[in-house]
């Protein structure tokens, strides 16, 4: 069988192509980095991902230009059938700002606002925990057991999920497409620093839409994937439970295709 | 001589008087014997340009004037040393991967006047320069490091201390984090002696194999070569940047200095890194051989004077082809001004089409920023000529020699007088008070306000985060286990005491920080920054910084070996003073790059389990000399540590040995603040999240408590379990040294300091995390 292929957009000012291609590498995906004015034809990959960085240097709002580029309607259409598509970070806002997260009407229906944490204003590095919201599976969550604790870094300047539509959490709530929220080392899901780093409504670390094969993620997967990566952790090769995201992304292609 | 058609200066009729009204009319600060120099040098009158270019050439930044006959001394070679400080950066030996080579690039610069002046652009811009430094030797960048000095945040210019710190804190975030690279490891001080004048140094790491190697200067052949420079228009912005990192700060010229600052543009260097990368992909595809190099200071007369002189070449340049975001720029701004983000190459024609493509069609630079592009402006020329035509005119024309030989000077340096005395200190009452006193003070307290503002993971390397240990650790390669460890060190209150010591300690303390995590020192780094170098008693701090440095990384060797731990890549940052000519606190500072075969193997500094055994290594001694006890009592003192160099060298090799074996679970060494400032940081851990106590129950009373814990006298605390304490203290043993117990750590979250039965210290880990992580919170607001 041939191995999944994900392309890895780069748009000018994204920083994280690099690891995170390497990770879906690692997991035995095939994956390959599109920079933003490439000609290449989309049609040939199984899903994509838009890494995190700083695309247009973060002008006018995190995500914004990005979200505009040519190659997203490209991008918008393949995935239209089902293919997948993994916002990290700067990709997240990339996806809320083109309104395919939460992608319940025909606009943007959210923001990823700047941080609201009383340590340090602006960008924000640190570890932080995160789990499942919910037990339905999507594409991005095969190998998750509720209340499996995924220690992953954040780091970002503009990562508060938040939307002025009053009932739009409790769509996603209803939907279940609230994917994972912060939560203590002990799973426990509070609205406070530092559990909850930026002060996203809800904890929310991440969304899908809803049919599950887009998913936008403030924490870093790609960065928490190996023992070795996460901080007092025993030093070794062996997989963190962060990886099992680019896993399932791979499941998901091999089982669903036809 | 060469001819040009532009008018010459005539400074051979100038009197002194009408010759120096002229050179300040046009901002050059060369002097008068200087500016008469050039006459014999090129045997004519120069032209307006070429004056320029020697006021950028002879400047103290470019020049190294003062500093180069004394930082001859310094030890440079050893067996491990691929490229020693003579290009852009240095280069030190990993290891074999695969049969190849990999080497560390490392760099390590100042930007101290400029982040005095615009912090966030001068803090921004310093990290921007260096990543080219590294980048340029045909490296993937992989770290940096970020030391820093400010003023005292409670004295009486703490609004601008807090102001600068803070900006300078977003420069650095604001710049690396948006070109992606993670920020490994840094230190903060604070202190008043930096009240009017900062320092902000920062050092970038690299990975390279041996073979893909790209030098700063043109490759054999290179007749015909072209000279393709990459980057942002150019723009009259860091014009006499060099000459203004060689000036003492005036605060009535610091309007005018303002525009010797560049702007930083992260956003196009994110991208320019990128396609610089496909270069060396594509160069090393067609077998192509590039000299490369960063438009630095002097932009692109020092890049390309440097890259032909260098391997005996001449060139010939059009300042025409040079693109630019300002017209009608006079020829001399056009050509040392230093706008950032931008680079030279050496190229030939055959690889020039290549590599104009990827710069401006496939990362399309000028869609990333106005105007910015790919352009070849001249060619490398056999005879040793630098002939610069604008507007179809010669501005300069010179031997290329003559520009880059630069000139050199003898200082005159003197002792000044020093009369530091250990104080009469009555013993403290309540230990626990003083030692919350001391764990507050921004020294010490925790700094993760300042590192949880930078990217510390982006790249997905990162073994040991800053504030995680004593040192930081990424993963060099894929796919292999070989890790690159970093640390920086100065103690400026040791400097104020005594600049020698000063320098040899910070050697000491940066390798000991590398042996904390079990990495082996590789080669170190410095950043000499000192006061005035005309003036006998400044000049004197950095002749003796410089004898420390090379006293220490002399006789604490190579591990297994007599040679010197090698100096590979540095700077010298001279006129930090006061405009009331108070010079700052002598500050070498060093950085020490260590190598760890096998990262699975490396520790941090926080306890890991309940029931184990705390250990020191080396002897407390009456050494409290500039240390943090001294100052929150506001008093200085004269001993500072000294080191026993053999004693020192066992010491560290000792602990590596340990560690290799996995007989440590955690390790710190002792700085500042003492021996109970390392068990407390030990108990707390990097994140002060720690929840491991520890007993500690010594005899010892030789002397006094106070000096006991809170001196500074190198040494490291660690952790062993039972089962591996026999096998430590045969290693220790092998290196003839002894090991003392210290205490078990305990299951109560509770730090309890026993000295022969009498309790002297009994705190909560919740209080100490309050005095630790408040500190230095405190200090920015």
């Amino acid at each position: 069988m041939q191995k999944p292929k994900i392309a890895v957009l780069y748009f000018p000012g994204n920083n994280c192509e690099e690891e995170t291609r390497d990770r879906c590498i690692d997991v035995g995906m095939d994956a390959k980095i599109i920079r933003w004015n490439s000609k290449e034809n989309l049609s040939e990959f199984d899903g994509f991902i838009i890494p995190g960085g700083f695309s247009y240097e973060d002008r006018i709002r995190a995500g914004v230009i990005a979200a505009k580029e040519k190659i997203m309607d490209k991008v918008e259409k393949e995935v239209d059938n089902g293919k997948l598509l993994l916002g990290i970070c700067n990709g997240a806002q990339i996806l809320v700002e083109t309104g395919l997260i939460p992608g319940l009407k025909d606009k943007v229906e959210m923001a990823v606002a700047p941080n609201i944490n009383p340590l340090v204003s602006g960008y924000y590095d640190a570890w932080v925990y995160i789990k499942l919201s919910n037990n339905k599976k999507n594409a991005f969550n095969q190998f998750y057991k509720n209340n499996e604790i995924i220690k992953v870094p954040v780091a970002h300047g503009e990562g508060r999920f938040i939307t002025k539509d009053k009932n739009l959490i409790k769509k996603l709530i209803k939907n279940k497409q609230i994917i994972f929220q912060y939560c203590d080392n002990k799973g426990k899901v509070e609205n406070k620093y530092p559990t909850n780093p930026n002060g996203a409504v809800n904890n929310i670390a991440a969304i899908s839409n809803k049919e599950g094969n887009i998913m936008a993620i403030m924490p870093h997967p790609e960065r928490a994937s190996f023992n070795w990566q996460v901080p007092n952790s025993i030093k070794n090769n062996s997989k963190t439970n962060a990886i099992k995201i680019f896993e399932s992304m791979k499941r998901y292609i091999e089982e669903n295709k036809l | 001589m060469g001819e040009v058609d532009s008018d010459l200066i005539d400074i051979e009729s100038m009197s002194d008087e009408s010759l120096k009204y002229f050179l300040k009319q046009n901002a050059i600060s060369l002097t008068v014997s200087e500016s008469r120099r050039i006459i014999e040098l090129i045997g004519r009158n120069p032209t307006l340009t070429e004056l320029h270019i020697f006021n950028i050439q002879w400047s103290e930044h470019s020049s190294y004037k003062s500093s180069r006959a004394v930082l001859k001394m310094l030890p440079t070679k050893a067996p491990n040393v691929i490229l020693g400080p003579v290009e852009d950066s240095g280069i030190v030996e990993l290891g074999k991967i695969n049969g190849e080579k990999y080497g560390i690039v490392v760099s390590h610069e100042s930007h101290n006047h400029p982040s005095q002046v615009v912090p966030y652009e001068g803090a921004a811009t310093g990290v921007g320069g260096i990543l080219r430094d590294v980048l340029c030797m045909g490296a993937k960048i992989l770290a940096t490091a970020d030391p820093l000095r400010f003023g005292n945040p409670n004295g009486q210019n703490k609004n601008k201390v807090k102001y600068i710190a803070n900006e300078v804190i977003n420069g650095i975030a604001g710049y690396g984090n948006a070109v992606g690279i993670p920020n490994l490891a840094g230190d903060v001080y604070f202190n008043e002696s930096f009240d009017d004048n900062c320092l902000v140094n920062v050092v970038c790491l690299g990975i390279v194999k041996e073979k893909d190697i790209i030098h700063s200067y043109a490759p054999k052949n290179a007749k015909d070569y072209e000279i393709v420079i990459v980057g942002k228009p150019t723009d009259n912005s860091g014009f006499g940047g060099a000459a203004f990192a060689s000036l003492i700060i005036d605060e009535e010229a610091r309007e005018s200095n303002r525009g010797a600052v560049q702007v930083p543009d992260p956003f196009l260097k994110n991208v320019l890194i990128r396609a610089t990368y496909e270069v060396f992909r594509q160069a090393k595809k067609q077998n192509v051989k590039l000299g490369f190099k960063d438009m630095g200071a002097g932009g692109i007369m020092c890049s390309s004077s440097e890259l032909c002189s260098d391997s005996d070449f001449g060139a010939e340049i059009n300042l025409d082809k040079v693109h630019v975001s300002i017209k009608d720029l006079p020829p001399y701004i056009i050509f040392c001004s230093e706008t950032q983000e931008r680079f030279t190459w050496i190229c030939p024609k055959k690889f020039t089409k290549t590599l104009l493509k990827i710069y401006n069609e496939d990362f399309a630079l000028s869609t990333i920023a106005k105007n910015a592009k790919a352009v070849a402006i001249g060619k490398v020329t056999k005879n040793q000529d630098y002939k610069i035509k604008y507007r179809d005119k010669i501005v300069c024309n010179v031997p290329i020699k003559a520009v880059t030989r630069g000139i050199q000077y003898q200082r005159a340096f003197k002792e000044p007088i020093r009369n530091f005395a250990e104080p009469k200190l009555e013993e403290p009452k309540n230990y626990n008070e003083i030692a919350l006193k001391i764990l507050s003070n921004p020294n010490v307290a925790s700094k993760e306000k300042c590192y949880k503002h930078y990217d510390r993971n982006v790249m997905g390397n990162s073994i040991i985060e800053s504030g995680q240990a004593d040192a930081g650790l990424i993963r060099a390669v894929p796919k292999s286990k070989y890790g690159i460890a970093l640390s920086v060190d100065s103690n400026p209150r040791y400097g104020k005491i005594n600049p020698y010591l000063s320098a040899v300690n910070a050697v000491a303390e940066s390798m000991r920080n590398i042996a904390a995590i079990g990495a082996v020192p590789a080669a170190l780094t410095d950043c000499l920054n000192y006061g005035n170098p005309e003036k006998p008693e400044q000049f004197n701090d950095f002749v003796e910084g410089v004898k420390g440095i090379k006293a220490a990384a002399e006789n604490l060797y190579l591990r297994k070996t007599k040679n010197p731990v090698p100096i590979i890549s540095g700077n010298v940052s001279f006129y930090n003073e006061s405009s009331k000519g108070n010079a700052i606190d002598p500050s070498a500072i060093i950085a020490c790059i260590g190598v760890m075969r096998n990262y699975e193997k490396a520790i941090t500094m926080k306890l890991k389990k309940q029931k184990t055994n705390l250990f020191l290594v080396g002897n407390r001694k009456d050494e409290l000399g500039g240390s943090v006890y001294y100052e929150i009592n506001n008093i200085l003192g004269a001993n500072v540590p000294d080191i026993n160099f053999k004693e020192h060298r066992n010491m560290v090799y000792a602990i590596i040995d340990c560690i290799d074996n996995g007989l440590l679970l955690s390790c710190h060494d002792i700085s500042d603040g003492g021996m109970f400032t390392t068990i407390a940081e030990m108990i707390l851990g990097g994140n002060a999240d720690g929840n491991i106590g520890a007993e500690i129950n010594f005899n010892y009373p030789y002397l006094r408590n106070d000096k006991i814990l809170f001196s500074e006298s190198p040494g490291f605390v660690f952790e062993v379990e039972d089962k591996n304490i026999n096998k430590v203290k045969t290693i220790f043993k092998k290196y003839n040294l002894i090991v003392h117990k210290l205490g078990k750590t305990i299951k109560k979250d509770s730090l309890k300091i026993i000295n022969s039965k009498k309790t002297i210290i009994n705190l909560s880990i919740e209080k100490m995390k309050k005095a630790w992580t408040s500190g230095f919170v405190d200090a920015l607001k």
